[in-house]
Protein backbone atom coordinates (compact mmCIF):
# COMPACT_ATOMS: atom_id res chain seq x y z
CA UNK A 1 0.00 0.00 0.00
CA UNK A 2 1.79 3.06 -1.08
CA UNK A 3 2.35 5.75 1.77
CA UNK A 4 1.73 9.13 0.92
CA UNK A 5 3.11 12.18 2.44
CA UNK A 6 0.36 13.99 2.12
CA UNK A 7 -1.35 11.86 4.34
CA UNK A 8 0.93 12.41 7.37
CA UNK A 9 0.39 16.31 6.51
CA UNK A 10 -3.03 16.00 6.89
CA UNK A 11 -3.13 13.66 10.33
CA UNK A 12 -1.00 16.19 11.99
CA UNK A 13 -3.83 18.64 10.71
CA UNK A 14 -6.53 16.82 11.97
CA UNK A 15 -4.26 16.51 15.04
CA UNK A 16 -3.62 20.31 15.62
CA UNK A 17 -7.51 21.15 15.28
CA UNK A 18 -9.15 20.77 11.59
CA UNK A 19 -10.98 17.94 12.06
CA UNK A 20 -12.64 18.61 8.37
CA UNK A 21 -9.49 16.74 6.78
CA UNK A 22 -10.79 13.96 8.65
CA UNK A 23 -12.97 13.36 5.05
CA UNK A 24 -9.60 13.35 2.85
CA UNK A 25 -8.43 10.38 5.18
CA UNK A 26 -11.76 8.66 4.92
CA UNK A 27 -11.81 8.62 1.24
CA UNK A 28 -8.47 7.67 0.55
CA UNK A 29 -8.73 4.65 3.32
CA UNK A 30 -12.28 3.47 4.34
CA UNK A 31 -12.22 0.64 1.02
CA UNK A 32 -9.01 -0.69 2.00
CA UNK A 33 -9.89 -0.60 5.60
CA UNK A 34 -13.18 -2.56 4.86
CA UNK A 35 -11.19 -4.86 2.96
CA UNK A 36 -8.97 -5.37 5.70
CA UNK A 37 -11.70 -5.99 8.17
CA UNK A 38 -14.03 -8.11 5.76
CA UNK A 39 -10.94 -10.86 5.60
CA UNK A 40 -10.55 -10.54 8.86
CA UNK A 41 -13.91 -11.00 10.10
CA UNK A 42 -16.18 -12.63 7.18
CA UNK A 43 -19.15 -9.98 7.86
CA UNK A 44 -19.94 -7.32 5.78
CA UNK A 45 -21.84 -5.63 8.43
CA UNK A 46 -19.36 -6.07 11.30
CA UNK A 47 -16.39 -4.88 8.93
CA UNK A 48 -18.27 -1.46 8.01
CA UNK A 49 -19.05 -0.93 11.58
CA UNK A 50 -14.98 -1.35 11.91
CA UNK A 51 -14.64 0.83 9.86
CA UNK A 52 -16.82 3.84 11.56
CA UNK A 53 -14.74 2.85 14.70
CA UNK A 54 -11.87 3.19 13.31
CA UNK A 55 -12.04 6.95 12.04
CA UNK A 56 -13.84 7.71 15.02
CA UNK A 57 -10.98 6.39 17.06
CA UNK A 58 -8.50 8.35 15.05
CA UNK A 59 -10.46 11.76 16.02
CA UNK A 60 -10.74 10.50 19.14
CA UNK A 61 -6.82 9.60 19.49
CA UNK A 62 -5.88 11.88 17.02
CA UNK A 63 -3.30 13.62 19.91
CA UNK A 64 -1.58 10.57 19.82
CA UNK A 65 -0.16 11.08 16.31
CA UNK A 66 3.31 11.56 16.63
CA UNK A 67 5.48 14.01 13.77
CA UNK A 68 6.93 12.05 11.16
CA UNK A 69 5.31 8.65 11.67
CA UNK A 70 3.70 7.10 8.95
CA UNK A 71 0.00 7.57 8.87
CA UNK A 72 -1.07 4.48 7.06
CA UNK A 73 1.32 2.19 9.48
CA UNK A 74 -0.25 4.07 12.38
CA UNK A 75 -3.59 4.08 11.09
CA UNK A 76 -3.44 -0.23 11.03
CA UNK A 77 -2.59 -0.15 14.35
CA UNK A 78 -6.04 1.64 15.07
CA UNK A 79 -7.71 -0.49 13.09
CA UNK A 80 -6.11 -3.80 14.81
CA UNK A 81 -7.04 -2.69 18.42
CA UNK A 82 -10.44 -1.99 16.72
CA UNK A 83 -11.06 -5.35 15.36
CA UNK A 84 -9.71 -7.43 19.11
CA UNK A 85 -11.92 -5.00 21.04
CA UNK A 86 -14.81 -5.24 18.35
CA UNK A 87 -14.22 -9.28 18.59
CA UNK A 88 -14.33 -9.21 22.10
CA UNK A 89 -17.16 -7.31 22.41
CA UNK A 90 -19.28 -9.55 19.60
CA UNK A 91 -17.72 -12.66 20.73
CA UNK A 92 -17.55 -13.05 17.28
CA UNK A 93 -14.17 -15.15 16.04
CA UNK A 94 -15.19 -17.23 13.44
CA UNK A 95 -15.87 -15.20 10.21
CA UNK A 96 -19.78 -16.06 9.10
CA UNK A 97 -19.18 -15.85 5.29
CA UNK A 98 -21.58 -14.40 4.33
CA UNK A 99 -20.00 -12.62 1.59
CA UNK A 100 -21.50 -12.31 -1.98
CA UNK A 101 -18.35 -12.49 -3.86
CA UNK A 102 -18.87 -11.42 -7.96
CA UNK A 103 -18.00 -14.00 -10.37
CA UNK A 104 -14.45 -14.07 -11.26
CA UNK A 105 -13.45 -12.29 -14.74
CA UNK A 106 -12.84 -15.14 -16.84
CA UNK A 107 -12.90 -15.40 -21.08
CA UNK A 108 -13.64 -19.16 -20.39
CA UNK A 109 -16.79 -20.14 -22.14
CA UNK A 110 -16.94 -23.62 -20.91
CA UNK A 111 -19.59 -23.44 -18.10
CA UNK A 112 -18.32 -26.21 -15.72
CA UNK A 113 -15.18 -24.57 -16.17
CA UNK A 114 -16.69 -21.72 -14.81
CA UNK A 115 -18.53 -23.92 -12.01
CA UNK A 116 -15.04 -25.16 -11.05
CA UNK A 117 -13.71 -22.10 -10.37
CA UNK A 118 -16.26 -20.66 -8.22
CA UNK A 119 -16.39 -24.16 -6.42
CA UNK A 120 -12.38 -23.55 -6.12
CA UNK A 121 -12.73 -19.77 -4.92
CA UNK A 122 -15.91 -21.15 -2.48
CA UNK A 123 -12.94 -23.66 -1.00
CA UNK A 124 -10.37 -20.66 -0.54
CA UNK A 125 -12.77 -18.06 1.21
CA UNK A 126 -13.74 -21.61 3.50
CA UNK A 127 -10.32 -22.39 4.00
CA UNK A 128 -8.97 -18.29 4.63
CA UNK A 129 -11.63 -18.34 7.36
CA UNK A 130 -10.36 -21.53 8.53
CA UNK A 131 -6.41 -20.05 9.10
CA UNK A 132 -6.11 -19.01 12.51
CA UNK A 133 -6.55 -15.44 12.89
CA UNK A 134 -2.55 -14.10 13.18
CA UNK A 135 -1.68 -16.34 10.05
CA UNK A 136 -5.00 -14.95 8.30
CA UNK A 137 -4.03 -11.64 9.65
CA UNK A 138 -0.54 -11.46 8.17
CA UNK A 139 -1.72 -12.79 4.77
CA UNK A 140 -4.41 -9.98 4.37
CA UNK A 141 -1.95 -7.28 4.94
CA UNK A 142 0.89 -8.70 2.47
CA UNK A 143 -1.86 -10.06 -0.37
CA UNK A 144 -4.77 -8.04 -0.20
CA UNK A 145 -3.91 -4.38 0.98
CA UNK A 146 -0.40 -5.17 -0.63
CA UNK A 147 1.68 -3.83 2.06
CA UNK A 148 5.56 -4.38 1.88
CA UNK A 149 6.89 -6.78 4.61
CA UNK A 150 8.68 -3.63 6.41
CA UNK A 151 5.14 -1.39 7.11
CA UNK A 152 3.81 -4.82 8.08
CA UNK A 153 6.67 -5.12 10.67
CA UNK A 154 5.77 -1.42 11.77
CA UNK A 155 2.17 -2.29 12.44
CA UNK A 156 2.63 -5.78 14.01
CA UNK A 157 5.68 -4.57 15.88
CA UNK A 158 7.89 -7.41 15.08
CA UNK A 159 11.08 -7.82 12.84
CA UNK A 160 10.82 -8.02 9.12
CA UNK A 161 12.27 -11.82 9.07
CA UNK A 162 9.61 -12.60 11.39
CA UNK A 163 6.73 -11.55 9.34
CA UNK A 164 8.34 -13.22 6.17
CA UNK A 165 8.88 -16.37 8.38
CA UNK A 166 4.49 -15.62 9.34
CA UNK A 167 3.33 -15.13 5.71
CA UNK A 168 5.49 -18.49 4.61
CA UNK A 169 3.68 -20.55 7.35
CA UNK A 170 0.34 -18.91 6.84
CA UNK A 171 0.42 -19.72 3.10
CA UNK A 172 1.55 -22.97 3.79
CA UNK A 173 -1.16 -23.48 5.97
CA UNK A 174 -3.72 -22.05 3.74
CA UNK A 175 -2.67 -24.37 0.88
CA UNK A 176 -2.58 -26.91 3.47
CA UNK A 177 -6.23 -26.42 4.44
CA UNK A 178 -7.62 -25.58 0.94
CA UNK A 179 -6.41 -29.17 -0.18
CA UNK A 180 -8.18 -31.03 2.43
CA UNK A 181 -11.13 -28.99 1.70
CA UNK A 182 -11.17 -29.97 -1.68
CA UNK A 183 -10.44 -33.53 -0.30
CA UNK A 184 -13.25 -33.53 1.68
CA UNK A 185 -15.59 -32.69 -1.54
CA UNK A 186 -14.14 -34.99 -3.56
CA UNK A 187 -14.73 -37.94 -1.88
CA UNK B 1 21.22 -22.67 -1.55
CA UNK B 2 19.68 -24.63 0.93
CA UNK B 3 16.39 -26.16 1.64
CA UNK B 4 16.04 -23.86 4.50
CA UNK B 5 17.24 -21.04 2.89
CA UNK B 6 14.80 -21.47 0.34
CA UNK B 7 11.63 -21.32 2.94
CA UNK B 8 13.46 -17.74 4.17
CA UNK B 9 12.93 -16.80 0.89
CA UNK B 10 9.78 -17.63 0.08
CA UNK B 11 7.73 -14.65 1.10
CA UNK B 12 9.72 -12.58 -0.62
CA UNK B 13 9.73 -14.75 -3.65
CA UNK B 14 5.55 -14.69 -3.44
CA UNK B 15 5.47 -11.04 -3.37
CA UNK B 16 7.61 -10.91 -6.16
CA UNK B 17 10.07 -8.88 -4.09
CA UNK B 18 13.71 -10.85 -4.34
CA UNK B 19 16.39 -9.38 -6.19
CA UNK B 20 17.42 -11.20 -10.08
CA UNK B 21 20.59 -12.73 -8.33
CA UNK B 22 18.19 -14.24 -5.23
CA UNK B 23 15.70 -15.41 -8.42
CA UNK B 24 18.34 -16.83 -9.86
CA UNK B 25 19.75 -18.59 -7.20
CA UNK B 26 16.25 -20.04 -5.95
CA UNK B 27 15.82 -21.02 -9.46
CA UNK B 28 19.06 -22.86 -9.67
CA UNK B 29 17.87 -24.61 -6.51
CA UNK B 30 14.41 -25.48 -7.78
CA UNK B 31 16.20 -27.36 -10.74
CA UNK B 32 18.13 -29.58 -8.11
CA UNK B 33 15.05 -30.25 -6.13
CA UNK B 34 12.34 -31.29 -6.96
CA UNK B 35 10.64 -30.86 -3.21
CA UNK B 36 11.44 -27.61 -2.88
CA UNK B 37 10.17 -26.64 -6.30
CA UNK B 38 6.85 -28.67 -5.95
CA UNK B 39 6.04 -26.77 -3.11
CA UNK B 40 7.10 -23.45 -4.42
CA UNK B 41 4.84 -24.14 -7.20
CA UNK B 42 1.95 -25.12 -4.59
CA UNK B 43 2.11 -21.98 -2.55
CA UNK B 44 2.51 -19.74 -5.66
CA UNK B 45 -0.77 -21.25 -7.20
CA UNK B 46 -2.25 -20.71 -3.67
CA UNK B 47 -0.94 -17.12 -3.49
CA UNK B 48 -2.22 -15.86 -7.01
CA UNK B 49 -5.94 -17.74 -6.48
CA UNK B 50 -6.08 -15.12 -3.32
CA UNK B 51 -5.81 -12.20 -5.94
CA UNK B 52 -9.80 -13.26 -7.51
CA UNK B 53 -11.05 -12.72 -3.95
CA UNK B 54 -10.47 -9.05 -4.38
CA UNK B 55 -14.14 -7.50 -5.64
CA UNK B 56 -15.65 -6.59 -2.16
CA UNK B 57 -16.92 -2.91 -1.94
CA UNK B 58 -18.59 -1.32 1.15
CA UNK B 59 -22.02 -0.40 1.00
CA UNK B 60 -23.40 2.97 0.02
CA UNK B 61 -24.57 4.04 3.37
CA UNK B 62 -20.72 3.45 4.50
CA UNK B 63 -20.22 6.97 3.45
CA UNK B 64 -22.82 8.94 4.94
CA UNK B 65 -22.75 7.50 8.15
CA UNK B 66 -19.23 8.52 8.53
CA UNK B 67 -19.82 12.14 7.95
CA UNK B 68 -22.86 12.13 10.57
CA UNK B 69 -20.39 11.06 12.87
CA UNK B 70 -17.70 13.64 11.90
CA UNK B 71 -20.24 16.31 12.13
CA UNK B 72 -21.74 15.11 15.23
CA UNK B 73 -17.69 14.61 16.55
CA UNK B 74 -17.00 18.04 15.88
CA UNK B 75 -20.25 20.26 16.97
CA UNK B 76 -19.74 18.33 20.37
CA UNK B 77 -16.15 19.46 20.56
CA UNK B 78 -17.35 23.15 19.88
CA UNK B 79 -20.00 22.85 22.38
CA UNK B 80 -17.96 21.51 24.73
CA UNK B 81 -15.01 24.13 23.77
CA UNK B 82 -15.18 26.29 26.81
CA UNK B 83 -14.92 29.92 27.39
CA UNK B 84 -11.33 31.46 27.23
CA UNK B 85 -11.51 32.43 30.47
CA UNK B 86 -12.33 28.93 32.19
CA UNK B 87 -9.99 27.56 29.59
CA UNK B 88 -7.00 26.83 32.19
CA UNK B 89 -9.72 25.78 35.39
CA UNK B 90 -10.94 22.93 32.82
CA UNK B 91 -8.61 22.57 29.71
CA UNK B 92 -7.31 18.86 30.35
CA UNK B 93 -8.31 16.73 27.59
CA UNK B 94 -11.56 14.22 28.02
CA UNK B 95 -9.53 10.53 27.91
CA UNK B 96 -13.09 8.77 27.89
CA UNK B 97 -16.76 9.25 28.22
CA UNK B 98 -16.93 8.29 31.48
CA UNK B 99 -13.92 10.95 32.40
CA UNK B 100 -16.17 13.22 30.77
CA UNK B 101 -19.06 12.26 32.92
CA UNK B 102 -16.91 12.07 35.92
CA UNK B 103 -16.25 15.64 35.51
CA UNK B 104 -19.78 16.35 34.78
CA UNK B 105 -20.53 15.24 38.29
CA UNK B 106 -17.53 16.61 40.15
CA UNK B 107 -18.65 20.36 38.49
CA UNK B 108 -22.47 19.44 39.79
CA UNK B 109 -21.18 18.84 43.45
CA UNK B 110 -19.63 22.24 42.81
CA UNK B 111 -22.34 23.67 41.91
CA UNK B 112 -24.57 22.22 44.67
CA UNK B 113 -21.93 23.17 47.04
CA UNK B 114 -22.35 26.85 45.68
CA UNK B 115 -25.98 26.10 46.19
CA UNK B 116 -25.48 24.99 49.76
CA UNK B 117 -22.57 26.14 50.98
CA UNK B 118 -21.46 29.96 52.10
CA UNK B 119 -22.34 31.35 48.58
CA UNK B 120 -18.91 33.07 48.38
CA UNK B 121 -19.30 33.58 44.43
CA UNK B 122 -21.95 35.58 43.26
CA UNK B 123 -25.05 33.83 40.50
CA UNK B 124 -23.33 34.63 37.60
CA UNK B 125 -20.60 32.06 38.56
CA UNK B 126 -23.38 30.05 39.10
CA UNK B 127 -25.19 29.74 36.27
CA UNK B 128 -21.49 29.84 34.67
CA UNK B 129 -20.77 26.77 35.91
CA UNK B 130 -24.48 25.57 35.43
CA UNK B 131 -23.95 25.96 31.60
CA UNK B 132 -20.69 24.09 31.92
CA UNK B 133 -22.22 21.00 33.58
CA UNK B 134 -24.88 21.40 30.52
CA UNK B 135 -22.11 21.39 28.07
CA UNK B 136 -20.62 18.19 29.43
CA UNK B 137 -23.94 16.35 29.25
CA UNK B 138 -24.16 17.16 26.02
CA UNK B 139 -20.75 15.98 24.77
CA UNK B 140 -21.04 12.87 27.06
CA UNK B 141 -24.86 12.55 25.41
CA UNK B 142 -23.69 12.92 21.59
CA UNK B 143 -20.41 10.73 21.99
CA UNK B 144 -22.06 7.95 23.65
CA UNK B 145 -24.71 7.92 20.46
CA UNK B 146 -22.06 7.87 18.08
CA UNK B 147 -20.98 4.62 19.69
CA UNK B 148 -20.50 1.75 17.99
CA UNK B 149 -22.41 -0.75 20.58
CA UNK B 150 -26.07 -0.95 20.90
CA UNK B 151 -25.69 -0.60 24.67
CA UNK B 152 -23.77 2.71 24.74
CA UNK B 153 -26.21 4.55 22.67
CA UNK B 154 -28.38 3.23 24.95
CA UNK B 155 -27.55 4.91 27.45
CA UNK B 156 -26.26 8.01 25.27
CA UNK B 157 -30.07 7.85 24.85
CA UNK B 158 -30.37 7.85 28.78
CA UNK B 159 -28.19 10.61 29.17
CA UNK B 160 -30.26 12.75 26.51
CA UNK B 161 -32.90 13.04 29.61
CA UNK B 162 -30.33 15.17 31.72
CA UNK B 163 -29.70 18.10 28.61
CA UNK B 164 -32.09 20.81 28.74
CA UNK B 165 -35.25 20.84 26.19
CA UNK B 166 -33.63 23.58 24.20
CA UNK B 167 -30.63 21.71 23.07
CA UNK B 168 -31.01 21.20 19.57
CA UNK B 169 -27.67 19.16 18.82
CA UNK B 170 -28.74 16.70 21.19
CA UNK B 171 -32.23 16.85 19.80
CA UNK B 172 -31.14 16.12 16.46
CA UNK B 173 -28.60 13.14 17.46
CA UNK B 174 -32.35 11.50 18.96
CA UNK B 175 -33.89 12.22 15.65
CA UNK B 176 -31.03 10.64 13.66
CA UNK B 177 -31.21 7.76 16.09
CA UNK B 178 -34.28 6.96 15.24
CA UNK B 179 -34.28 6.98 11.99
CA UNK B 180 -31.34 5.79 10.88
CA UNK B 181 -29.92 3.47 14.49
CA UNK B 182 -29.68 -0.29 13.36
CA UNK B 183 -30.97 -1.34 16.73
CA UNK B 184 -34.60 -1.39 17.20
CA UNK B 185 -34.36 -1.11 21.26
CA UNK B 186 -31.98 2.08 20.03
CA UNK B 187 -34.79 3.36 17.84
CA UNK B 188 -37.42 2.87 20.69
CA UNK B 189 -35.47 4.78 23.35
CA UNK B 190 -34.99 7.20 21.73
CA UNK B 191 -39.38 7.45 20.56
CA UNK B 192 -39.54 7.75 24.20
CA UNK B 193 -36.51 10.24 24.20
CA UNK B 194 -38.56 12.83 22.22
CA UNK B 195 -41.71 13.27 24.23
CA UNK B 196 -39.53 16.00 26.29
CA UNK B 197 -39.50 17.77 22.47
CA UNK B 198 -42.64 16.83 21.64
CA UNK B 199 -43.37 20.30 21.15
CA UNK B 200 -41.48 21.66 18.26
CA UNK B 201 -42.87 21.29 15.29
CA UNK B 202 -39.40 20.05 13.51
CA UNK B 203 -39.72 16.78 15.97
CA UNK B 204 -43.27 16.06 14.64
CA UNK B 205 -42.66 16.66 10.94
CA UNK B 206 -39.50 14.03 11.21
CA UNK B 207 -41.64 11.30 13.01
CA UNK B 208 -44.77 11.83 10.95
CA UNK B 209 -41.90 11.11 7.77
CA UNK B 210 -40.02 8.36 9.86
CA UNK B 211 -43.78 6.56 10.66
CA UNK B 212 -43.95 5.72 6.91
CA UNK B 213 -40.05 4.34 6.06
CA UNK B 214 -39.76 2.55 9.44
CA UNK B 215 -38.69 -0.84 8.42
CA UNK B 216 -39.66 -2.19 12.12
CA UNK B 217 -43.51 -2.80 13.44
CA UNK B 218 -42.66 -2.15 16.81
CA UNK B 219 -40.94 1.04 16.31
CA UNK B 220 -44.40 2.30 13.86
CA UNK B 221 -45.96 1.23 16.94
CA UNK B 222 -43.88 3.47 19.10
CA UNK B 223 -44.20 6.27 16.87
CA UNK B 224 -48.08 6.13 16.17
CA UNK B 225 -48.56 6.00 20.22
CA UNK B 226 -46.54 9.41 20.29
CA UNK B 227 -48.39 11.08 18.22
CA UNK B 228 -51.85 9.90 19.73
CA UNK B 229 -49.88 11.02 23.24
CA UNK B 230 -49.22 14.49 22.09
CA UNK B 231 -52.08 15.11 20.22
CA UNK B 232 -50.29 15.72 16.97
CA UNK B 233 -53.02 16.16 14.54
CA UNK B 234 -50.29 16.86 11.75
CA UNK B 235 -49.95 12.79 11.74
CA UNK B 236 -53.39 12.08 10.35
CA UNK B 237 -52.08 11.84 6.76
CA UNK B 238 -49.08 9.55 7.73
CA UNK B 239 -51.43 7.47 9.26
CA UNK B 240 -53.65 7.34 6.64
CA UNK B 241 -51.27 6.44 3.95
CA UNK B 242 -49.73 3.84 6.45
CA UNK B 243 -53.69 2.27 6.59
CA UNK B 244 -53.78 2.25 3.15
CA UNK B 245 -49.91 0.71 2.42
CA UNK B 246 -50.20 -2.91 1.05
CA UNK B 247 -46.45 -3.73 2.77
CA UNK B 248 -46.88 -2.28 5.91
CA UNK B 249 -47.33 -4.96 8.95
CA UNK B 250 -51.13 -5.77 10.00
CA UNK B 251 -50.99 -4.52 13.44
CA UNK B 252 -49.22 -1.68 12.23
CA UNK B 253 -52.08 -1.35 10.09
CA UNK B 254 -55.00 -1.50 12.65
CA UNK B 255 -52.72 0.59 15.02
CA UNK B 256 -52.88 3.41 12.37
CA UNK B 257 -56.54 3.09 12.02
CA UNK B 258 -56.81 3.25 16.31
CA UNK B 259 -54.81 6.51 16.08
CA UNK B 260 -56.50 8.14 13.25
CA UNK B 261 -59.91 7.28 15.40
CA UNK B 262 -58.24 9.30 18.15
CA UNK B 263 -56.76 12.36 16.62
CA UNK B 264 -59.75 12.75 14.23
Amino acid sequence: MPETRADNVIMQKVRDGDLAKMAVLFERHHRALFRYFLRLTGNHGFAEDLVQDVFFRIMKYRATYRDGSPFTSWMYQVARNAYLDGVQKRKVETPLLEENVPEPASSEPDPSEILRRRQDLGLLRRALAALPVEKREVLVLSRFQNMKYDQIADILQCDVGTVKVRVYRAIRALSQIFFELAGEKAS
Amino acid sequence: MTCDQVKEQIADYLAGALGPADTEELREHFAQCAACKQEAELLSATWESLGLLEHEQPSEAVRPRFYESLEAYRQGLEAAAPAPARRRFFGWRLRSFQLAWSAALLIAGLVLGQWFGERRHGQADLARLQDEVQHMRQLVTLSLLQQQSASERLRGVDYAYRVQESDTQVLTALLHAVNHDPNVNVRLAAVDALHRFADSPAVRGTLQQSLVKQDSPLVQIALIDFMVDTRDKGAVSALATLERSSTANQNVKEKAVWGLSQLQ
